[in-house]
Formats: C-alpha cells, sequence, structure tokens
C-alpha cells in the first residue's frame, strides 16, 4: 500500500511535466466572462434572471451525432389531436390533462413538453411555457429541428414577458439549429 | 247509590279527560313527529362523502403489459371472466386476446359508456386494441379504481345508487327475508311482531325482529340506537306517517343507500352502493345471486355476519336466505342450488383497495382549497395519481422486509416501522404511499410526519452544489483525510468514515459512491455551508435548512415524502415539480371544479445534475448501493443513495430508475438504533420494490455539453477499460482538463511515462 502509493507519487513527479497539469486537485477555476460561456441558457442555473450583456455566440456546432428525430407514438399522437380540438373548444384545462395522460406514456418525449408549453402559452402562461420549452430541450439532445422548436417556444415566451434581450438570443438559437 | 254513581261518575270523567288528553297528545305527538319526518325525508340527501380514484390503466399498443399482468389488473378492478360477455364488468380470455365488456366510468374530462374492446397482449406487450366492430382504437382506459372515500371521522361512508342501479332481485330478497307485507302493510306489520315475539318468547331470546323495512329505515334514519317503549312508539308512528306520505318504491330506494352495513375501523358502511364495494370491490348492478344474498344475509347483524371475521355464520345466514328465496319463487330452484354452492366471494381484506396513508395525503392537499364539509358532504370526484400496482407492490416489498428483520430482534416490545413514497419524477405524480407496517390502518402516516435525519441522503446534495461551483467535475480530487471543523458552539466537530479509514486523494464519483464521510465535509466546507443549505431549498425543500456544518451529513431532519421530493428534482434532470397527488376534483354532476395541473420549474442545471446522476449510478454499482443488484438485473442501470444517520436509528435508500423513484425509510418510531446500514434495509425494500414494477435502466442522453470518460476508480486518472483494473465511467463538461493515467493516453509521451513507472517500480522492488 505505502509502496505503490510512494511509486505513483514518483510517477506523478515525472510525468508531470508531460501531462497537462495532472494533479491540480480539485480542477482550478476556469475565467467566466458573463456566465459559463459553453454552457447554453437553457443550461445555465436558474438564478433570478438578469439581463445577459450581448447575445451570446451560438456555439459551435459540435460533431453531430447520428441526428434523431422525435416522433408521437401513435397513443400520443391521438391525445394530442384530442387537445388540439379541447383547445379550440377554449377548454384548456381538459386539453392539458390530456397532453399529461399522453405524457404518462411517453414522458421523455420532448414534443411532448413542447405541446404542453404551447398550450400554457396560448393561455398567457408564458412562465410555465418557458419552463416547459426548457424542459424540451433538455430532453432534446440530438434531435435539431426539436431543439429550435424547443428555443422558439422559449424565445416567444420571453418576448411575451418583456424580456427582448434574451428573446432575440433564444431566438438566433432556433434559428440557427433551423435544418436547412 | 248515588255515592257509588258519583264516584263512577268521576271515575268516568277522569278516563275520559285522560283520553281526550292522550287524544290530544297523540295528535300533537304526530302532528310533531310529522313535521319532524316529512321535510326530513322529501329533502333527504345523504351527505356523500368525496369518492376518491386511482389513475386509470391506458391501454394502448406498445404498452409494455403481459397477458397475465393484464389479467391482473382486470381482476384487481373486480372484473369477472366468462365466456359469454353479457354485461360490463365482465370479460372473455382466449390465450392472448382479451375482449374486455369496460364498465361506464367517470374521468376527469368525461363520462365515458360502457363499451367493449378487445385487447391482444402478447410476450411484448399489447400489440393490438380494437373497438367490438375490429375498428384500431389508439388508446383507451379502463375504469380507474376506487381507492376510498372522504367521510368525516367517526362516520358514515356511502354510494348512493339510483334505483336503476339496483338488481331488481335485491328490494325482492329484502321483502323475503326481512319483510313479507311490505308492499301491502302500513309501516307496522302486527303479525310479524306477533309472530316475532312467539318465536322470541319461546327461544327465551330475541331471534326474530319483527320491524318492517320502513321501520328499520325510521330507525336508521331519525332514532338512536337505544330500545326503549318510547323509542319504539315513535318508531312507529314514524313509520306509518313515512308510509302515508310517500310512496314504497321512494321508501325502498332510501331503506338500500341507508342502511348499514359493516365497520371499518371509523368507517361506517352505510347502503348496499359501498357494501357492494366495501366486500366485492365492484358496482351493485353488478353483483350475481349469490353476492346478493350475501348482503342481505348481513343486514340483520353487520358484525354478527361479518363474512370475513364469522364467514361460516355469514355463510350459514347466506344460505338461508338464498332457500327463502327458493320457496318463496323469487328465484328458481336451479339459480338457488347454484348460488348454495358458491363460496363467499368477499375480497380478501377489509383493506384491499383501501390506502389510508395516500388517502391522507390527498386530505391534506385538499384541505388547502375545500372546506372539511365539502369534502365529506358534497359528493365530489377525486382523481388522483395513484398507481395500484405500485402502491401494492411497495407494500409488500416493505412489510416483507419488516417481517424478516423482526426475526434479528428477540425482544419484540417494540416493531420496527418503515415508510415509503414512490413517484414518477417527471410529472411529479405520487404513485404510492405507505405509512407504516400495518398498511391499511389509519394512523401514523410516517411518510408525510415522521421526520428523521437523512444521514447520507444529504450528500448528493452537496456534490451537486460542489459541481456547480464549475469548480469540480466528477473526477476532480478530494482528500479523504481526518479534518476537524470548528463549530459555532466552540465545539470541534470530527466526522469519521464508516470504516474509519481515510483514503487519502480520492475522485469526487469516488467519493460519493463510497460514501466518505471526510472528504464529503472538506467538499462541502470548500464549498460553503450556506451555499449547500441554499441548494437543498432550491431542490425542493420549503425552507432552507440551518447552514450548519453538520449539514454537509444529514443532520436535517426530513420526512420521505420531503425527501422524495429532493430526489425528485434529481431525478426529473434539474426540474422541480410539486408532487402532486391530486389532479382534479370533479363535481357529483361530472363537471370539473379543479385541477392541479403540472408545473415545472428549473432548479438546476440539467447537465450539472446529468454529471451528478452518473455519480449516483456509481453508487449502485461500485459502492454502498452495490447490494441492490442481489436483486435488480445486472444491466439495468439505477441511481440512488444510501443513508444512515448515526448510531443507525434510520435506515434509508433514496434512488430511480428510467421510470420510477422511490424513497424508503426503516427505523423506530422511539428513535431507538436498528443496527441496519442503509444497505441493509431500506435498501433491501427498495430493489425488492423495483425489481417487482418492470424497471427501465435511468438513460437520459448524454447532455450536448459534456462527455463521457473512463477513469480509474480509485484514483480519478483517465483510463481505458483495458489499461486500468478498476475504471468507471463518468460525464464530465467538455472542456474539462483531465490527469491521463500514466500508459493510459495515446501518443508517445503516455509511453514514457509508462516506462517511467516501470523504471521506478523495479528500483522500488529491488
Amino acid at each position: 500500500m505505502m509502496r505503490s502509493t510512494l511509486v505513483l507519487a514518483l510517477v506523478l513527479a515525472a510525468s508531470a511535466c508531460t501531462l497537462p497539469n495532472p494533479y491540480s486537485s480539485p480542477v482550478p477555476p476556469r475565467p467566466v466572462p458573463g456566465g459559463a460561456p459553453n454552457l447554453p441558457p437553457s443550461q445555465q442555473p436558474q438564478t433570478p434572471v438578469e439581463p445577459l450583456p450581448e447575445p451570446e455566440p451560438v456555439p459551435e456546432p459540435s460533431p453531430p451525432p447520428p441526428a434523431r428525430e422525435y416522433q408521437l407514438s401513435s397513443a400520443s399522437r391521438s391525445l394530442v389531436n384530442q387537445a388540439h380540438n379541447q383547445m379550440a373548444a377554449g377548454d384548456f384545462g381538459v386539453a392539458a390533462g390530456s397532453i399529461e395522460r399522453a405524457l404518462g406514456i411517453e414522458p421523455n418525449n420532448p414534443l411532448l413538453w413542447i405541446e404542453l408549453g404551447r398550450l400554457r402559452q396560448a393561455e398567457g402562461n408564458y412562465a410555465q411555457a418557458e419552463n416547459l420549452g426548457r424542459k424540451a430541450l433538455s430532453l432534446a439532445t440530438g434531435d435539431p429541428r426539436t431543439q429550435s422548436t424547443a428555443w422558439r417556444l422559449i424565445a416567444e415566451s420571453l418576448r411575451a414577458r418583456g424580456r427582448a434581450p434574451q428573446a432575440r438570443e433564444a431566438e438566433a438559437r432556433a434559428e440557427a439549429l433551423t435544418p436547412r | 247509590m248515588s255515592r257509588t254513581s258519583r264516584r263512577t261518575w268521576r271515575l268516568r270523567r277522569v278516563l275520559f279527560l285522560g283520553a281526550l288528553l292522550a287524544l290530544i297528545a297523540d295528535a300533537i305527538l304526530i302532528l310533531y313527529l310529522d313535521r319532524v319526518v316529512t321535510p326530513q325525508f322529501e329533502g333527504r340527501r345523504w351527505t356523500l362523502p368525496a369518492q376518491v380514484f386511482a389513475q386509470p390503466l391506458e391501454l394502448y399498443a406498445g404498452l409494455s403489459l403481459s397477458a397475465e399482468a393484464l389479467e391482473g389488473e382486470l381482476e384487481r378492478l373486480q372484473y369477472v371472466r366468462t365466456s359469454d360477455l353479457t354485461r360490463p364488468g365482465t370479460y372473455r380470455r382466449r390465450g392472448v386476446r382479451f375482449d374486455i365488456a369496460a364498465r361506464r366510468a367517470q374521468f376527469v374530462d368525461e363520462a365515458r359508456e360502457a363499451q367493449t374492446i378487445s385487447v391482444i397482449a402478447g410476450a411484448g406487450g399489447v400489440t393490438q386494441l380494437a373497438d367490438m366492430h375490429g375498428a384500431e382504437l389508439p388508446i383507451f382506459r379502463l375504469d380507474p379504481l376506487l381507492i376510498g372515500s372522504i367521510f368525516p371521522i367517526h362516520g358514515e361512508d356511502r354510494i348512493v345508487v339510483t334505483p336503476q342501479e339496483v338488481p331488481p332481485l335485491l328490494p325482492t330478497a329484502l321483502m323475503v327475508v326481512e319483510d313479507r307485507h311490505f308492499e301491502t302493510h302500513h309501516g307496522v306489520d302486527l303479525e310479524a311482531i306477533l309472530r316475532a315475539a312467539w318465536v322470541n318468547v319461546r327461544a327465551g331470546a330475541i331471534e326474530q325482529g319483527g320491524s318492517t323495512l320502513t321501520q328499520q329505515l325510521v330507525r336508521s334514519y331519525f332514532l338512536d340506537e337505544r330500545q326503549t317503549l318510547w323509542r319504539k312508539i315513535k318508531e312507529a308512528v314514524m313509520a306509518v306517517i313515512l308510509e302515508a306520505r310517500f310512496e314504497k318504491s321512494d321508501l325502498m330506494n332510501a331503506y338500500i343507500n341507508e342502511i348499514y352495513l359493516g365497520q371499518d375501523g371509523e368507517r361506517a358502511i352505510h347502503g348496499f352502493g359501498l357494501a357492494s364495494q366495501f366486500y366485492f370491490g365492484k358496482p351493485l348492478d353488478e353483483l350475481d345471486l349469490s353476492e346478493i344474498a350475501l348482503l342481505v344475509a348481513i343486514v340483520r347483524g353487520p358484525s354478527y355476519y361479518d363474512p370475513r371475521k364469522h364467514p361460516e355464520r355469514a355463510r350459514a345466514r347466506r344460505d338461508l336466505v338464498l332457500k327463502l328465496l327458493g320457496d318463496f319463487g323469487a328465484v328458481g330452484e336451479a339459480d338457488a342450488r347454484k348460488a348454495l354452492k358458491q363460496p363467499l366471494k368477499v375480497t380478501s381484506s377489509v383493506t384491499a383497495g383501501y390506502y389510508p396513508a395516500y388517502l391522507d395525503f390527498v386530505r391534506r392537499t385538499l384541505q388547502r382549497d375545500y372546506r372539511e364539509e365539502d369534502l365529506t358532504e358534497a359528493g365530489l370526484k377525486i382523481f388522483t395519481t395513484l398507481d395500484p400496482r405500485v402502491q401494492a407492490t411497495a407494500e409488500r416489498a416493505l412489510t416483507d422486509e419488516l417481517k424478516r428483520l423482526d426475526q434479528r430482534y428477540k425482544k419484540k416490545e417494540v416493531l420496527l416501522e418503515g415508510a415509503a413514497v414512490v413517484t414518477a419524477p417527471q410529472s411529479g405524480d405520487v404513485v404510492a404511499i405507505v405509512g407504516g407496517r400495518q398498511t391499511g390502518l389509519d394512523g401514523f402516516n410516517r411518510a408525510l410526519d415522521a421526520k428523521r435525519s437523512i444521514g447520507s441522503l444529504a450528500k448528493p446534495v452537496v456534490y451537486l452544489a460542489a459541481l456547480e461551483t464549475g469548480r469540480y467535475n466528477a473526477a476532480s480530487l478530494i482528500d479523504d483525510a481526518p479534518i476537524e471543523v470548528k463549530l459555532p458552539g466552540g465545539k470541534t466537530w470530527r466526522p469519521e468514515n464508516f470504516t474509519h479509514q481515510a483514503n487519502g486523494l480520492v475522485p469526487l464519483t469516488r467519493a460519493l459512491a463510497d460514501s466518505l464521510n471526510m472528504a464529503t465535509v472538506r467538499l462541502g466546507l470548500d464549498v460553503g455551508v450556506p451555499q449547500v443549505a441554499k441548494t437543498f431549498a432550491r431542490l425542493g425543500l420549503d425552507q432552507s435548512p440551518d447552514p450548519n456544518p453538520a449539514l454537509i451529513l444529514g443532520a436535517l431532519d426530513l420526512s420521505p415524502l420531503e425527501v422524495a421530493q429532493l430526489y425528485n428534482s434529481l431525478a426529473n434532470g434539474g426540474f422541480r415539480t410539486p408532487l402532486r397527488a391530486v389532479r382534479a376534483v370533479v363535481s357529483a354532476e361530472g363537471k370539473a371544479l379543479k385541477a392541479f395541473p403540472l408545473e415545472i420549474t428549473p432548479v438546476a442545471d440539467s447537465a450539472t445534475v446529468y454529471q451528478l446522476n452518473r455519480m449516483l449510478t456509481k453508487v449502485t454499482q461500485r459502492g454502498t448501493g452495490r447490494a441492490v443488484y442481489n436483486r435488480i438485473a445486472p444491466d439495468l442501470i439505477v441511481a440512488g443513495k444510501t443513508g444512515t444517520s448515526s448510531d443507525f436509528r434510520d435506515s434509508w435508500f433514496a434512488g430511480f430508475t428510467g421510470n420510477h423513484l422511490a424513497v424508503v425509510w426503516i427505523g423506530f418510531d422511539d428513535n431507538r438504533p436498528t443496527g441496519l446500514t442503509g444497505s441493509a434495509g431500506a435498501l433491501t425494500v427498495w430493489s425488492n420494490l423495483m425489481h417487482r414494477l418492470d424497471p427501465i435502466s435511468w438513460d437520459a442522453t448524454l447532455p450536448e455539453s459534456l462527455t463521457e470518460v473512463w477513469i480509474e476508480y480509485p484514483t480519478g486518472l483517465v483510463a481505458k477499460p483495458g489499461c486500468a483494473d478498476d475504471v468507471v465511467s463518468i460525464a464530465v463538461p467538455r472542456d474539462s482538463e483531465l490527469p491521463v493515467k500514466p500508459g493510459c493516453g495515446d501518443g508517445p509521451l503516455s509511453d514514457f511515462a509508462d516506462r517511467t513507472r516501470q523504471w521506478l517500480e523495479g528500483i522500488i522492488q529491488r
């Protein structure tokens, strides 16, 4: 035990110059200009939102993993259609119930979270609409089309609440992700 | 002569006056009783306790539900297997094909009429769903299970039925057995009274009652249970008044809804509608002859003829009822004979399908918006998120383990207790609550009210706070070495590891997996105790806990439900959603009154939470939670954390699969040490529970800002499975700079380091 620790220490000493700062423990703080630059705003800690300085540059698209495309199962599809009819009849509460039934079947499908967000938006509950958009975004990894839709929902919800700069930024992300 | 005649006259006068007075008194009494009885009966409206329903089972192609599981669900709803499907509440099975005559049912958004569907449930789950004409159905829900009602304390519980919902045989049977002249008498049946008196005198005991159904109704509706002559007179007068004022059919319907038919703790079972649910778990109009006969048998003495406590007595009287029905031609001889052969068929226990701990949570939820009277009187229908299958599984997992542990304790003056909460993390739906080992008893609800020290369950919160600083990742090293902390009171705190050993520099993922106390305290102090306290509040506590350093090791008393709220935010990827048991409240008429919609709030960066959750999967794969794999499949990925408070007073396990989060607590009510660590009692319950719930792996997609790497578990050095014995995969931010284990990297430089190591080892070995 003692010996292997010693070995390790010596190895470290020997290799210290060859490896990038091996035993900095913990990892030293990185400079953080204006928030965590490599995290999209959706993934920043949701402390009370301060106006962000500038629309951040959209992170360069990481080598896209095999793109996926979320779809609704036929059960969810029928419930969502039902919800649309209920919304058209002005029955938001019942419509939300239908989407929640679908979420019970496919809780990880971002499209359903977007549907619920759209419903809240139509109802004028923009704070929830934005949150639901962010939930969708957190599930939509690898599906640019859905990510784009989620960003658009977020952008519209932000704009409706008078947060124009953030709305523009979200809009830019939606735009950048729109498949061409 | 004159003296006698005067006396006679006087006597006559007295008698006359007396009779007159009596007549007047009678008239006044009758008028008075009429004024009391008639309006009360006319405006009769039973107070209707709110009915509480579980979430309905949704059927759709693709649902993972085997034929056996589907049959189990149908049995839970007391559907009867038949060959002809003649009425709702029955089903026919041919191999994997089910034809189900679904009942009429009220849901949050609609009242659906009875409907026949067909389902094919193969090994891979439901593959086909169609209506009776063969047209494909995208989705269909079975009727929701009635799980209880909110009745007043010490009060009457009932389900009111309309005459259309009453099987015609029931009134007939009541008349044959209880009151043969019901159709003709005027409220009292002198012949019956005389016959009963004669029988009773001969037997020297009360064997027969001569009361008509109307008298029984009056007794139950207007009077107390005292057996006095005055009360008997009142009863008779009131019965006559009711008969004069109301139709026979009204009185029969009132009787069917009013009469007392059983007791369940403080809950009095009134009316045949509820009795049918209480004894058979299904609606009154689905009862067969033998079942109706049993209910009619119970009328005479619900506690004496309790079919669960005294099955032989109940059966004897039921058979008597059946014979009477046959003798009087109310049913055919053959039918009666067939019914006589039937067993009692009551559901196995009083508490089957009745979940007091869960109802308690429902009641508390609704108390914010409703007055007690609204809940106990207005006939509301409450739709909850309870999943009966999960609830039954959780109850069994907990009680089985507690019984097993009982063997370890020789002195049994106090029994080990436990509690469990299960949620569907994405929606925050509470799908099961177990409040103690006696799951059917309405008592101390530990899931909600037992605030116990959470011990190591606090650690994930500390690690999340650390990751959130951006200064740490899952591979960062922290020193697991003795540490002294000056407490505000001037005392010095020297936390120790469970093993009383120090491990030196360890990666965060290992410190969490092995639940290393010294490393965690060092980490928590570096992050700052106030920051840790704030993280607790953010994830789901109502208020920020005291920022005492001991908070880092879980010096915080929480109920299992509160722990579930905290961990739910982790399982839900950094989104907080209030745990809810009630989805909606619907009026007696079927109008939606109140909904508790799904609401979510982002409370932590989802990528950071993902990083933490990956660390929590190491707890079960490598660390203190390894024993879960004694039960669950080796390839199932689950995240969780063990918890033990000081002196083993509390044994906790909190964790989640891809579909459920469960929090389990075991301990003694009086807080004495149990000798159990988190990996014994609570962990066993958790893994047995999850194992039986068809779990799917926790497999959230890797956020784009993270990357996966292998590190050496003891040292945190980046290493590939081929080049080190003991590696684990973690997720870290893409820009993390991690030290590589010599020989495990790519390129010549690491080869050089590798050679150096070999060379050095050579020196030392000499």
